[in-house]
């Protein structure tokens, strides 16, 4: 009698130990990590205020007439020159610059857009 | 030896029971927990989805900007290109505009224009650095109201004709 009882007891707990050893299913775990950024926000430099120029052209007809001008408004009597060619090449380097300027400006608001509108403000 | 056999008989029918018992508990365990990994399957390709959506309205803004920076960037060069037909216009008879002949002939004619034009080009810069347009700026219409060397950012309501 002791002998199935002692059987019966091995049977139960092999049971439960197969029972235990059958592998269950795995729980997924997942993580969400919110990483903010804050924006830039870096303000556009002041608009520095352009200083008027005053072209003088001379020629060897007017040049006595150009100096004498300048010594009466006590300017100093001397200037500064480029030829005709000169003057059309600063003229377009003028401009392509202010080109520049814009296309730099176009593309730096389309960046702060881009990344810092209402929509992607504050994650990334 | 019956009643020994029996007893055998009735434990490992009472094992198998508690076996049957413990393994549909188990089942049931592991149901829940296929439930709650479908739940979270879903929610991941739901959020997948939204990615895939976020990427294309990006790509599509990416797209935009390309095609209005090229379009800034040809408004420009027609103002590029108006400078230089300034310099070089080829009048009725053919002969090719010459500003050193020009100023030489008539200095102080010449001197006005240019200072005028280095008056407005000064401004451009100032408008491509920010400066607010004036009313006067926004509303000129006429080829004699506008700043002829950046009409294309200075006078947006100019319409040019060619």
């Amino acid at each position: 009698m002791k002998s199935i009882l002692n059987v019966l007891v091995l049977l139960t707990l092999l049971t439960f130990l197969i029972t235990s050893c059958s592998r269950g299913v795995d729980r997924i775990e997942t993580v969400k990590v919110e990483v903010k950024r804050e924006p830039l926000n870096l303000e556009k430099p002041p608009i520095p205020k352009q200083e008027e120029l005053n072209w003088i052209i001379i020629n060897s007809e007017n040049a006595e007439e150009v100096f004498k001008k300048l010594e009466e408004k006590g300017t100093d009597p001397v200037l500064f020159g480029l030829t005709d060619d000169e003057y059309e090449d600063l003229a377009v380097n003028f401009a392509q610059i202010r080109n520049y300027i814009i296309q730099q400006n176009f593309v730096i608001d389309k960046y702060k857009e881009y990344y810092e509108s209402e929509e992607t403000n504050g994650t990334d | 030896m019956f009643g020994q056999l029996k007893l055998i008989l009735i434990g490992i029918m009472l094992i198998g029971a508690t076996g049957g018992i413990a393994y549909v508990y188990k089942l049931k365990a592991d149901n829940a927990v296929l439930k709650e990994n479908q739940i979270k399957l879903e929610e991941a390709v739901n959020e997948q989805q939204q990615v895939i959506a976020q990427q294309k309205e990006d790509f599509d803004k990416i797209l935009q900007t390309n095609k209005e920076l090229n379009n800034l960037t040809q408004v420009l060069q027609q103002d590029l290109d108006r400078l230089d037909d300034k310099f070089n216009k080829t009048n009725a008879s053919g002969k090719k505009r010459d500003i050193g002949d020009l100023a030489n002939a008539r200095p102080s004619s010449v001197e006005k224009i240019i200072n005028r034009a280095t008056g407005n080009a000064i401004r451009c810069v100032e408008i491509a650095m920010g400066s607010p347009l004036t009313e006067k700026e926004i509303n000129a219409t006429k080829k004699s109201e506008i700043n002829s060397e950046c009409p294309s950012i200075a006078n947006p309501s100019y319409v040019p004709h060619n």
